[in-house]
């Protein structure tokens, strides 16, 4: 175990002099904060008296999108929404800076006679790489409520929500993150090129659902056909058909997507309306938290299993 | 009780696919030797030294340090620089060093100074790495690994980039290193400088040992055993024709000095002999063993045109 805690403590160090920690906390937990609370301040200062006050009301709107609750939320909600997703950006540039970095230094041949119990360093820089991971989500719930209560003093919000709940998505969302760290540990370690390795972590699921809908789109709806009589045959049909469920990404950001109906809700929306356009599918469809727990454990044991044996059976060059 | 080797290989082989980069060596390095490990490119120095350090794994034999097969524990107490040392380039020396000794976790802080001391270069210690010069880098290797008082020392071309001052100077550390106790198997191309720091040797071609034993026999084991020698006489004309005389081979070095070749078994009456011939000699040295020449010669044998 002294190995595991020395390789430990290492990485911290080794982190802690890496610019890139401090930009990516600086973007979640300051610039995205601000970024809200301005906009926060516009919806109360242009919306006041126009037709908004007919439906939901001014004051619900600001305090759905800029108290000290919604900002925590939005700092969770935010980073998976964009595409790629900020908080996948954020594995894969750990995971670059813990396992890419050794290889483009040259620093392999060091670390691995320096601490020679592989075990202990592989997953030494998987813990390092959850810490951190655990840290940016942290700051950005606790960077949500200190932004969220200095709007309070210029915007009509208050400290109102469900405050046990969203600290409870913000630890699921970090624990699932093992699923990512483990992606991005093994496609940067395989690949050997770190460039190669975060451009596979951010598009690679991407790309193998996008072939899922273009196989959804051109054979799967059609009544019948080979390929379908193939499938009908093998009884894979239905496993075809509930295929999306267990996708990766959709998976990994079921916490953080889990909040968004409420948003929705909050809002005077409803969340199974389709007139809600790319909100649809972020929200998720009917993919409960313990169902997305368990098929996101499955992808790390998988994927960590790879990435395990390939660490330990690799020579260093 | 019998003292265990500090390093030893047993039918050591490492195999890529057909070609075999290391083939079948054994040898036992005991402790607080120093072993120059002789090779040119591609003869499976640096595969060895890899293996010896369980960075890459054996595909036949084994291999030991202090006793314990590789991997195991006892790769703690080894410290190397194999090929060109590396380093995070956005930290500075003492900060690359710190984190050596956390990765490493038995080293106490003070020994951080002591290292960079004994490299000289504490001036630099606080410069990011990516500022330092070849030969800096060099010294700052060889101080990570001595943080943690290894007692096995694997060198592979430590003195590559280095000035001569800096060679001299890495020859320093390295010897003090040596007089605490420290087992050393060092590689290096530059052969004058493996001359200056080992007592015995072990050269490696295409991945097979071809030769292991002390440097004295290295040099001696070729060419009938001649020795060389530097004279100097007032005369050395007279010295020439002393030389024709006793028809041993002469090589004039300039006006001063002449360089004699003889058989070693010539050697007890080589001055006198000079002498009764009215030489008067003022100076008559033996040249050291020449091990590159030893080396090539070695190579030769072994069918390599060297």
């Amino acid at each position: 175990m002294s190995g595991l805690f020395n390789v430990i403590r290492a990485e911290l160090f080794k982190a802690k002099r890496k610019r890139r920690t401090y930009i990516l906390a600086g973007l979640l937990w300051v610039v995205l904060p601000i970024l809200i609370l301005i906009v926060g301040r516009i919806l109360q200062t242009n919306l006041s008296g126009s037709f908004v006050e007919d439906t939901v009301g001014v004051q619900t709107l600001v305090q759905q999108v800029a108290s000290p609750f919604a900002v925590a939320r939005l700092n969770l909600i935010l980073p998976v929404l964009s595409s790629p997703p900020f908080l996948m950006i954020v594995i894969a540039l750990f995971a670059a800076l813990l396992v890419g970095e050794e290889r483009n230094q040259n620093m392999w041949k060091t670390t691995l006679v320096t601490q020679p119990n592989r075990w202990s360093v592989l997953f030494g820089k998987i813990a390092v790489g959850m810490i951190l991971y655990g840290i940016i989500l942290a700051g950005a719930f606790l960077s949500g409520i200190l932004f969220g209560a200095v709007g309070t003093l210029f915007l009509d919000t208050t400290f109102a929500g469900e405050w046990g709940h969203l600290a409870g998505l913000y630890a699921l969302q970090w624990v699932l993150g093992i699923g990512a760290m483990m992606f991005a540990f093994l496609a940067i370690w395989l690949l050997r090129n770190v460039a190669m390795g975060i451009v596979t972590v951010l598009f690679l699921p991407t790309l193998i659902e996008g072939l899922y809908t273009l196989y959804r789109t051109t054979v799967g709806f059609q009544p019948l056909n080979r390929f379908n009589a193939l499938f009908q045959m093998l009884r894979l049909r239905q496993t075809l058909e509930d295929l999306p469920r267990y996708f990766f990404t959709r998976n990994l950001y079921a916490p953080a997507r889990d909040p968004l109906s409420d948003v929705v809700i909050g809002l005077g929306g409803d969340p199974a309306s389709s007139d809600l356009g790319s909100l649809v599918n972020a929200l998720g469809g009917n993919i409960t938290l313990q169902h997305a727990t368990l098929v996101t454990i499955g992808y790390a044991l998988a994927l960590g299993g790879v990435l395990i044996w390939s660490f330990l059976k690799r020579d260093i060059q | 009780m019998v003292e265990m080797s500090a390093i030893s290989a047993t039918n050591l082989s490492k195999h890529y696919g057909t070609v075999a980069a290391v083939n079948s060596i054994s040898f036992n390095i005991e402790p607080g030797e120093i072993v120059g490990f002789l090779g040119p490119n591609g003869a499976g120095k640096t595969t060895t030294l890899r293996m010896l350090a369980g960075l890459i794994h054996p595909t036949g034999g084994s291999c030991r340090i202090l006793g314990r097969h590789v991997p195991s524990p006892s790769l703690l107490e080894i410290g190397t620089m194999i090929e060109e040392p590396s380093f995070y380039p956005y930290m500075t020396g003492t900060a690359n060093l710190k984190h050596a000794a956390l990765l490493h976790g038995d080293v106490p802080k003070a020994r951080i100074g002591e290292v960079l001391a004994l490299v000289k270069m504490e001036g630099a210690a606080d410069k990011k790495v990516r500022a330092y010069s070849q030969g800096m880098r060099q010294r700052l290797g060889l101080a990570r690994a001595l943080l943690w008082r290894p007692k096995v020392l694997l060198l592979d071309e430590p003195t590559n980039g280095l000035d001569p001052v800096g060679i001299a100077e890495f020859r320093e550390s390295l010897l003090e290193t040596a007089r605490q106790g420290v087992t050393i198997l060092i590689s290096s191309h530059i052969l004058a400088e493996i001359e200056k720091l080992v007592e015995r040797v072990l050269a490696i071609e295409r991945g097979r040992l071809l030769f292991d034993g002390p440097l004295e026999q290295l040099l001696l084991h070729t060419d009938e055993q001649r020795v060389t020698y530097r004279v100097e006489a007032t005369d050395q004309g007279v010295l020439l024709a002393a030389l024709a005389d006793m028809k041993l081979g002469t090589e004039i070095v300039d006006e001063r000095f002449v360089r004699v070749i003889l058989p070693a078994s010539a050697t007890p009456g080589f001055v006198s002999g000079l002498v009764q011939r009215g030489v008067e000699v003022l100076e008559a040295r033996r040249e050291t063993g020449n091990l590159e020449g030893a080396y090539l010669r070695l190579l030769r044998e072994d069918g390599r045109p060297a």
